[in-house]
């Protein structure tokens, strides 16, 4: 999520939060503070970024995922017309080009008749902690 | 096609000029590459391609756009300019985009201007 403010400015650049503390342990990041950070921002408008360090908190995105997520459409446009191989040929160069892009790799499982829930799930949970959980956000996982 | 979205087009990467403004908006004139108001200097029509085709990856490299092909299934895609993002991470302005709700009605970000907005993106998987 990410917080804009009246005058349609990013106050709050996009990071993980959840609404409840169900899967809290598996993904570090503590619901509460995350609501309680939203209800301070909405009540005093402070944020968990000082201003000052909003602009330029996001890496930009590499070349290679640019790439991947226009793949990736080509992907699901070609699955929309029924083209299965086309289809996967695309998924898979997405995946190789955007490895830890959450919304390529798992959103591709069940596109690709994978279990977003299964063992290639948690393969790539191993995967990204090992790269070091790597965002284009701010990883607030353990704040309080 | 709106300069901020990602487009999926078929056709082949080589196409007649004639057919750059259906497929992605822009049109190939003596000043440029022109789109509205807009044009994007060409140094070099060769670049392009030959006199009645144009390479669709060169005019995208030349309006800074990510493109990928996929040639068996005569498919390009042609990502959103990259300044657009690169502008929003720099300078923390929000662009103006809009998104349909359950009823198919379409709600802009400007149509909350002067109130707090929290958005939120998520994934049934």
């Amino acid at each position: 999520m990410l917080l804009i403010d009246e005058d349609d400015m990013i106050v709050h650049p996009n990071w993980n939060a959840y609404a409840t503390n169900t899967f809290k342990e598996f993904h570090g990041i503590d619901a509460d503070a995350q609501l309680e950070a939203i209800r301070r921002w909405v009540r005093d408008g402070s944020t968990m970024v000082p201003a000052e360090e909003v602009a330029g908190a996001v890496d930009d995105l590499t070349d290679e995922e640019e790439r991947g997520k226009l793949h990736f459409r080509l992907a699901t446009h070609l699955r929309n017309a029924g083209d299965d191989d086309g289809a996967e040929r695309n998924f898979a160069l997405a995946c190789d080009l955007a490895p830890h892009d959450w919304t390529i790799r798992r959103a591709s499982m069940p596109l690709r008749g994978g279990d977003p829930f299964g063992a290639e799930f948690f393969e790539l949970v191993a995967e990204y902690n090992e790269a070091g959980r790597p965002y284009h956000g701010i990883n607030h996982a353990g704040s309080s | 096609m709106d300069p901020a979205d990602i487009a999926v087009v078929e056709t082949p990467p080589e196409v007649s000029a004639d057919m750059l403004e259906e497929l992605i908006g822009w049109t190939l004139k003596p000043q440029g590459l022109c789109r509205d108001e807009r044009c994007v200097i060409v140094p070099d029509r060769a670049v392009l391609g030959s006199d009645d085709s144009v390479s669709l990856p060169a005019v995208a490299e030349l309006l800074d756009r990510p493109i990928a092909v996929d040639e068996s299934a005569g498919l390009v895609a042609i990502g959103a300019e990259r300044e657009q993002r690169r502008s929003a991470l720099r300078d923390r302005k929000a662009p103006d985009f809009s998104l349909p709700d359950l009823d198919g009605t379409w709600h802009a970000l400007s149509d909350h201007r002067s109130k707090k907005k929290l958005l939120v993106a998520f994934s049934s998987w």
